[in-house]
């Protein structure tokens, strides 16, 4: 059943949605307009002049091959991270749902990375993993491993993609936990007794009934991934060795920032805001489908 | 098919106080046992170490002739029906059912005949490629004894799967399922808090309070013989008025007749169920009285009428306690009359004042 509120007069209801409205008209529609007028526009190194290019924006971008780098480094990455922190997230998320002693503890302290701001993290994982300071790097050196995320385009990769994904994994869990913790217990009875062994109930039964947590969880990260990780990228590995660790998101940083050129980020930032909202929409019309609410 | 055998069973939670104690019975081959008692009183839990959900602390239990104690409910040739329902959601109503059968490696065909079968013993043919969450209460309920009997186990458990519907329902939903146990002939241990369903489901009838067995017996054996004070007021409704006699206290006003009864020194107490205390209308003497009888005199506070019987709730003596009597057809007294209730010897029940345990008289 629908609940449908009924107002007598015709600004009450509008004065109730100004709020939300304001926000997202100030903060996403204004900028969203602003990118896309401006990527229209070419600007002379010093912002002296203004030229309106048209499309040359989008023209130029879409043959340069760091661009398709950066798309393929984005991939890569948010694959890697999201498969990453959602299946540790689950495994931990199963293995505290057990009554165990301490429970509550070892919960708390799972929480904790995602009070860690996105810079901090990559700070930290740099400083275990910078290779002559750094105690893993250290070890990893002493087991006869060559390790240098500042040269080897995969160890500088796998370094930003550890950072991201342990960073998400708190978030991931806390919603794993308490979708876990949603499942009646009778469910879980039955299937004992209907003959499942622990590894069947889970693929069976419970996995699908986690199915809506991690489906909405699987969106919430892939935005995490192609927008928040900048800065755990700008702390560890500023994008590099060679564009190895350029996603697309520090692409748009790195070009209009630093490079200075502000119509052709703006055009990539219009491609990034139309991929993701692609891949949201998706999400919704596919996966949602086979989920079991 | 097999008996249930339980042997000395207790179970203690870790640093609390025990749950089940010492509890020994029998469920015969075939035979339908009702586990009844208030809530807290360890029939789930009893049922649930039955199924294997809760580890046993204490005791034996045998399915057949198995000692189950540490095996897996899945390998106790069992099914239960839970309270509520415990349906996966996910699954549509032929899936639930299937479920069991494919863990066990069942053939497909084998399968569909079965779950056809169980579909056309429960009426839910017209109902198979549904989800749970598209079926009502009763039709739930169905599919929860339909995945039961499609398994064909030893032993059906049921945890108080009536409780979730409504009086009516309720009441059509325990025909159906003695019918479907005699049918099938499997052994059934049944927990309720509900005498009514009790009373009638049972071949065998277990009381339970605080964990420890009150009385095991037949219906109506332990309605006419309750041993205890706890099950003539848990049997039976209204439940059964209990006098408090103290010779050195001197007996109640308003009670007469009960010199002959063999009351021990310290004090007994007088059960006297609400539909064996007759009322004398008007003088007309419709009950003669007999020597050993016992006469209450009530002084009218409520009267219920439903029709076919009415209560009269009453206090002994005036200002005594209150005395509920149950009477066949309309007896509509006024308020604040005083009548004469009385109860023939045989329908009278004694119990020890300290322990609360039956004396023979």
């Amino acid at each position: 059943m629908e609940k449908r509120s009924y107002f007598a007069g015709k600004l009450l209801p509008y004065a109730l949605l100004m709020p939300q409205l304001l926000v997202t008209i100030v903060f996403f529609y204004v900028p969203a307009g602003q990118a896309v007028y401006q990527s229209f526009l070419l600007q002379d190194a010093f912002g002296m002049s203004t030229q309106f290019v048209w499309l040359e924006n989008y023209q130029l971008l879409l043959s340069d091959p760091g661009y398709y780098q950066a798309m393929t480094v984005t991939a890569v990455f948010s694959v890697a991270v999201t498969t990453l922190s959602l299946s540790a997230a689950l495994l931990l998320a199963v293995q505290a749902d057990k009554s165990l002693r301490g429970a509550g503890i070892y919960k708390t302290l799972l929480i904790w990375p995602y009070a860690v701001a996105p810079v901090v993290a990559g700070v930290l994982w740099l400083f275990m993993f910078q290779p002559s300071l750094g105690m893993v790097a250290g070890g990893l050196r002493r087991m006869g491993v060559d390790w240098n995320p500042y040269l080897n385009s995969g160890d500088a990769l796998t370094l930003v993609v550890l950072a991201a994904a342990w960073k998400e994994v708190s978030y991931n869990f806390l919603f794993f936990l308490a979708g876990l913790q949603a499942i009646p217990k009778s469910l879980i009875e039955a299937a004992a007794i209907d003959g499942a062994r622990p590894t069947r109930r889970f693929w069976t039964i419970i996995f699908p009934l986690l199915s809506p947590t991690a489906f909405y969880l699987l969106t919430v990260n892939i935005v995490y991934v192609f927008f928040d990780t900048f800065g755990i990228i700008h702390a560890v590995t500023h994008g590099g060795p060679a564009g190895a660790t350029t996603t697309l998101v520090y692409k748009v940083f790195n070009d209009g920032r630093a490079g200075g050129d502000l119509g052709g980020s703006a055009a990539q930032s219009v491609i990034l805001m139309a991929i993701v909202i692609a891949l949201t929409a998706v999400q919704f019309r596919f996966i949602e489908r086979k989920v079991n609410y | 098919m097999a008996d249930v055998r339980l042997t000395s069973v207790g179970k203690i939670y870790a640093g609390s106080v025990p749950a089940v104690k010492d509890i020994s019975f029998t469920v015969p081959d075939g035979g339908f046992c009702v586990l009844v008692g208030p809530s807290g009183c360890g029939k789930s839990t009893l049922l649930r170490m039955i199924a294997g959900l809760e580890t046993i602390t204490m005791g034996e239990v045998r399915i057949g002739d198995r000692v189950v104690n540490t095996v897996e409910p899945m390998d106790r040739d069992i099914a239960m029906v839970f309270q509520n329902y415990a349906l996966y959601p996910h699954m549509s109503v032929y899936d639930n059912m299937a479920y069991g059968l494919r863990n066990r490696k069942t053939p497909e065909a084998e399968i569909s005949a079965r779950v056809a079968e169980a579909a056309r013993i429960l009426e839910l043919e017209p109902y198979l490629k549904r989800r749970p969450r598209e079926l009502s209460g009763g039709q739930r309920q169905r599919v929860a004894m339909g995945r039961a009997i499609v398994r064909k186990p030893q032993v059906f458990l049921f945890d108080e799967p009536l409780s979730n519907l409504d009086a009516k329902l309720r009441g059509a939903m325990r025909v159906e399922i003695k019918k479907l146990q005699r049918h099938l002939g499997v052994t059934a241990v049944y927990v309720t808090h509900d005498q009514l369903e009790a009373m009638t489901l049972a071949d065998m009838l277990v009381v339970m309070n605080q964990g420890v067995v009150e009385q095991i017996g037949a219906p109506l054996d332990l309605y006419e013989r309750p041993e205890t004070v706890f099950v003539a007021q848990f049997i039976g409704a209204p439940p059964m008025n209990m006098i408090e006699l103290t010779p050195t206290k001197g007996l109640p006003a308003g009670l007469d007749g009960v010199a002959g009864l063999p009351l021990p020194a310290a004090g007994a107490r007088l059960g006297i169920r609400p539909e064996h205390l007759g009322v004398e209308i008007d003088g007309d003497a419709r009950i003669e009285t007999r020597p050993g009888d016992v006469r209450l005199a009530l002084t009218v506070e409520a009267v219920e009428a439903v029709g076919a019987e009415t209560y009269i709730h009453g206090r002994l003596g005036g200002d005594g306690q209150m005395i509920a009597a149950r009477e066949h057809g309309k007896v509509l007294l006024p308020a604040g009359t005083t009548r004469t209730f009385t109860a023939r010897r045989e329908h009278l029940h004694l119990f020890d004042l300290a322990t609360g345990r039956r004396i023979a008289h």
